[in-house]
């Protein structure tokens, strides 16, 4: 799939754009993949995040209708009782991002949990939603090491495809380690005819990482799929077996925080450079509320302060987060 | 400046005084849903707005509540972010130059847990060209000590609010209050008769989310602040109280929040009797809605054949 054939208008500011859902199609039980389009949007990278608003658009609920015909009822109630409306928005990594014929296409990857992403799970192709952003850090791509390994977990798994590309790109080897609960619960596609290592090895089974050539371990809790435990395990020995210096490799991780602590510590006990996309609940993801604060060290008094997840995040050094 | 604008290229003069501060239009941003401003350099341009209101700034830093501090409830949010702001010799030094460059009227919310802390951060931002007024914050329900022990009982809003009157000689002095009492309008008259310039209302209704699952408090402070568009009709309800007991007779304005997400909900404000309107909460969903409610307020008024939006405030029928 070409990624870049041709090139859309960038937009220069970040904001609140209305984009066209392109397809919204089921991958396992629970996890949707959404495919949006839009004239523009401004660039990305992979780690960073766009807040989805799950509700019809404000023009929609009578947001501009502040007037009646005379001696008509009055349609106060029409912004106010909106079915299943969620005021804010809810916060979705980036999967990919394409540009293609003055368009831009981003994909979402998310499980339905509550209110919002059920709402979203029922958006028709063709419709409208609107997105803000893009929010966030990203994830670093460090020019020094020619190795680079994912470890995702859950709707962790997402931004992990977006970075995979961008790591392509820049000409890092990769290797990719994913878990989940179960094989039902797996939101990415395996190859036909390839071989997920029940020891946790990694092989390119994956397709959406095979695309780029990625080998990828797979484990679940169940072990219904690859490797049976948690992903940090078959991460660590590969580590171990492999000849990869501290120098030349940095690692990624986004997933269940009790995973990317154990990676983390993984990482840190051989002096790996690890990364990792934390999440929390957010109001705003532009900085304002103060409500999504990670504690990460520092040389303060007390060694440490709150930094938000939206802005000064979601990635972070694995070595700076206090759990 | 404040001519009548009221032409048919411009459209209807959209423009207020709130207590000798002239706005362009009367939208502003609720303290504590903004930032300093530079937040949301990317999102809106901030000098379509009236004027800028900040976080509460304290004199010292302060680090807030632990996490969890915010949680959606039906049509609104619970924050207990805990007056989480950089203080007052950082606020000087970093955040005033950013806000000078927004070319507007800035209000700067302050907070303490001491009335000497209050008076403090009023007499250093009475010299601050481009700071116009304080917000007094009297009403902020997430803090243990200071914030809400001033707001809810009349001979504390009095102490207070003639302590930071006298610090505030060249900024106008607004007081903003709580929701959290009784009758809305006798804190009105305490803040009033002892020296207020303007008023603020509401701010968050204190509120709690329980969790049934582990049977605890949804957030880390047991507590929070209930904004959004949950609470707009009591603040509506509560603005018009104030403004026909204590602020139209007094001629003190009134700068409305609670809930405004569209223009329709801030027109109800301004016919209740606002003079200013802050947007809060709806902020976080699109820092660009204040552009378009203050479109919207104009577009309403060249509806109804209105050129000033200065002639419906109040004007509900009674
Ligand atoms: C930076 C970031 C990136 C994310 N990327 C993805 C992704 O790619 N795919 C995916 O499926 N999910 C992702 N999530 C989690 C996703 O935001 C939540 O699952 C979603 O907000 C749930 O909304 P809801 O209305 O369906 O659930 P509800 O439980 O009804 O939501 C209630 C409130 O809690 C918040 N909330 C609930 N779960 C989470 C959570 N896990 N993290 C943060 N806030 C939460 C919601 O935003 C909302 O404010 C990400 C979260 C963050 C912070
Ligand atoms: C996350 C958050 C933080 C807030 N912080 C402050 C604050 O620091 N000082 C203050 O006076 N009010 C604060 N408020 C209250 C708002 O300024 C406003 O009075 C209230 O939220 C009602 O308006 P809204 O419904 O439009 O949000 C805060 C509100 C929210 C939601
Ligand atoms: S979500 Fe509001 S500051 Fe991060």
């Amino acid at each position: 799939m070409a990624r870049m054939c041709g090139n859309s208008d960038t937009a220069r500011l970040r904001g609140a754009f209305i984009a066209e859902v392109l397809a919204n199609e089921p991958l396992c039980r629970d996890h949707w993949r959404m495919v949006l389009t839009l004239p523009q949007f401004p660039t990305t990278r992979a780690g960073q995040f766009v807040n989805l608003q799950c509700r019809p658009l404000d023009d929609l609920l009578g947001a501009r209708q502040v007037d009646w015909p005379a001696g008509g009822t009055p349609r106060f109630t029409q912004p106010e009782l909106t079915d299943r409306e969620t005021m804010l928005r809810r916060p979705f990594s980036l999967a990919g991002r394409r540009d293609c014929d003055g368009k831009v296409e981003l994909d979402v990857i998310y499980r339905t949990v509550g209110v919002g992403t059920h709402w979203m799970s029922e958006l028709k192709p063709a419709s409208s939603i609107s997105i803000l952003g893009p929010l966030g850090n990203g994830f670093r791509i460090l020019p020094g090491k020619p190795s680079a390994v994912l470890v995702g977990g859950g709707v962790g798994i997402p931004p992990m495809l977006y970075l995979a590309e961008a790591l392509t790109a820049g000409g890092k080897n990769i290797a990719a380690f994913l878990g989940a609960r179960s094989a039902e619960l797996f939101p990415l596609h395996l190859l036909t005819g390839g071989h997920v290592s029940p020891e946790g090895s990694p092989a390119e089974c994956v397709a959406e990482l095979a695309e780029w050539s990625v080998p990828t371990a797979v484990a679940t809790d169940d072990g219904s799929l690859g490797f049976t435990g948690l992903v940090s395990e078959p991460f660590e020995r590969w580590l171990d077996a492999g000849k990869l210096g501290a120098d030349d490799v940095v690692v990624y991780s986004c997933g269940p925080e009790p995973m990317m602590q154990a990676v983390g510590d993984i990482c840190i006990e051989r002096g790996i450079e690890c990364f990792l996309a934390m999440e929390r609940h957010m109001a705003c993801g532009m900085g304002t509320c103060q409500s999504c604060i990670v504690k990460i060290r520092d040389d303060s008094e007390q060694g440490w302060s709150f930094k938000l997840c939206c802005t000064d995040g979601p990635v972070f050094s694995a070595g700076d987060v206090i759990w | 400046m404040m001519a009548d604008m009221s032409d048919e290229k411009t459209g209807p003069d959209l423009t207020v005084d709130i207590a000798g501060v002239p706005l362009a239009n009367p939208l502003m941003t609720a303290s504590g849903t903004c930032g300093y401003a530079q937040e949301y350099a990317d999102f809106v341009d901030l000098k379509q707005l009236g004027a800028f209101v900040t976080k509460s700034i304290t004199l010292r830093p302060r680090r807030g509540n632990d996490y969890p501090r915010v949680v959606e409830t039906r049509a609104g949010m619970l924050n207990a972010i805990g007056l989480a702001n950089v203080g007052l010799d950082i606020f000087l030094e970093e955040k005033i130059p950013q806000l000078r460059s927004l070319a507007l009227p800035v209000f700067v919310n302050i907070a303490g847990t001491t009335i000497a802390d209050y008076v403090a951060v009023a007499e250093a931002l009475d010299e601050v060209d481009v700071v116009r007024g304080v917000e007094l914050n009297i009403s902020c329900p997430n803090v243990k000590e200071g914030g809400i022990q001033f707001g809810v009982d009349p001979r504390q809003i009095e102490n207070i609010t003639s302590a930071v009157r006298k610090a505030c000689r060249n900024n106008k002095l607004i007081v903003k209050l709580s929701p959290n009492v009784s009758d809305i309008a006798v804190s009105a008259r305490a803040a009033v008769e002892w020296g207020a310039e303007a008023l603020s209302l509401i701010n968050t209704f204190t509120a709690m989310a329980i969790d049934p699952e582990t049977r605890r408090a949804v957030l880390s402070n047991g507590t929070g602040g209930l904004s959004g568009p949950a609470i707009r009709p009591i603040a509506v309800y509560m603005v018009r109280r104030v403004y026909t007991e204590v602020a139209r007779d007094a001629d003190v304005p009134i700068i409305a929040m609670g809930g405004i997400q569209f223009a329709r909900d801030a027109l109800e404000f301004l016919l209740a009797g606002a003079t200013g309107l802050a947007v809060g909460t709806s902020l976080f969903v699109d820092p660009a809605c204040l552009v378009k409610i203050r479109d919207g307020i104009g577009e309403y008024l060249a509806r109804h054949g209105l050129s000033r939006v200065q002639d419906i405030i109040g004007a509900m029928e009674d």
